[in-house]
């Protein structure tokens, strides 16, 4: 089972609660929930909060694409996941991720949760606008998504 | 033919609206468009080299949502979608 949202926090709010009713299943022994948060400081300025940009639709063709290449690369057939992504403004301390994973064994919900994160981080398009005391703001460089070599 | 260029992440700063307009030639490339963008940030922001390496190190987005290689030719206008360097989560 697979649930994928960009959640427009103009609109609603990211909620563990709901990712406890999706996953929560007598069938699996280990449940993992992993959030991101917003942290107050990065490379020694001091953050005041994040805006987050989304590609939507292809944000949730990258996370059912991690999902499915979970089968073959982990070896994890049952599994339940549901991930979670804020776009908008959000606050210091405030969840801007969760990734909630079911599996019979604490070994595969630990790998499965790890798999998802870093893989997102590597080729999901979101983008972070990095907001300072001062009302200073910057948008942080990423992980390109071009072959470089195509321009060359 | 009239290209819709959705912007999204850092390249959001090239415009007040989330979108620019190009006119490109028929069968053009999106290495065609890329080169129109830059041109736009010539005239534009003085050539802004930030912006520059921007558009540079950007993928592509069809309107069908696939990441699309410089060689992609656009054959209809379009709205396609800029996707600079990423970095969620």
């Amino acid at each position: 089972m697979f649930h994928a949202k960009v959640i427009d926090i103009k609109k609603e709010k990211i909620e563990i609660s709901k990712a406890e009713l999706f996953i929560g299943s007598s069938k699996f022994g280990a449940s993992i929930y992993f959030t991101g948060t917003v942290r107050d400081t990065n490379k020694n300025k001091k953050v005041t909060g994040i805006t987050y940009d989304s590609h939507d639709d292809l944000v949730i063709k990258s996370f059912e694409d991690i999902y499915k290449e979970t089968d073959e690369k982990l070896h994890i057939k049952n599994k339940v996941v549901f991930i979670e992504h804020v776009k908008g403004y959000v606050g210091l301390g405030e969840i801007s991720i969760i990734i909630a994973v079911a599996c019979k064994h604490r070994t595969e919900a630990y790998d499965l949760s790890r798999y998802i994160i870093e893989e997102i981080k590597k080729r999901t398009p979101i983008w972070k606008k990095e907001h300072y005391e001062g009302q200073d703001s910057k948008w942080l460089e990423g992980n390109p998504l071009i072959d470089q070599n195509q321009l060359k | 033919m009239k290209i819709k260029l959705e912007l999204f992440g850092a390249s959001r700063d090239l415009s007040d609206k989330d979108f620019l307009e190009f006119y490109i030639e028929e069968k053009n490339s999106i290495k065609d468009l890329r080169k129109k963008i830059i041109n736009y940030v010539e005239n534009n922001f003085k050539g802004n080299e930030n912006f520059k390496k921007i558009i540079e190190t950007s993928a592509f987005c069809s309107e069908d949502n696939n990441i699309v290689s410089d060689a992609y030719r656009i054959t209809k206008d379009q709205r396609i979608g800029i996707i600079p360097p990423i970095g969620g989560g």
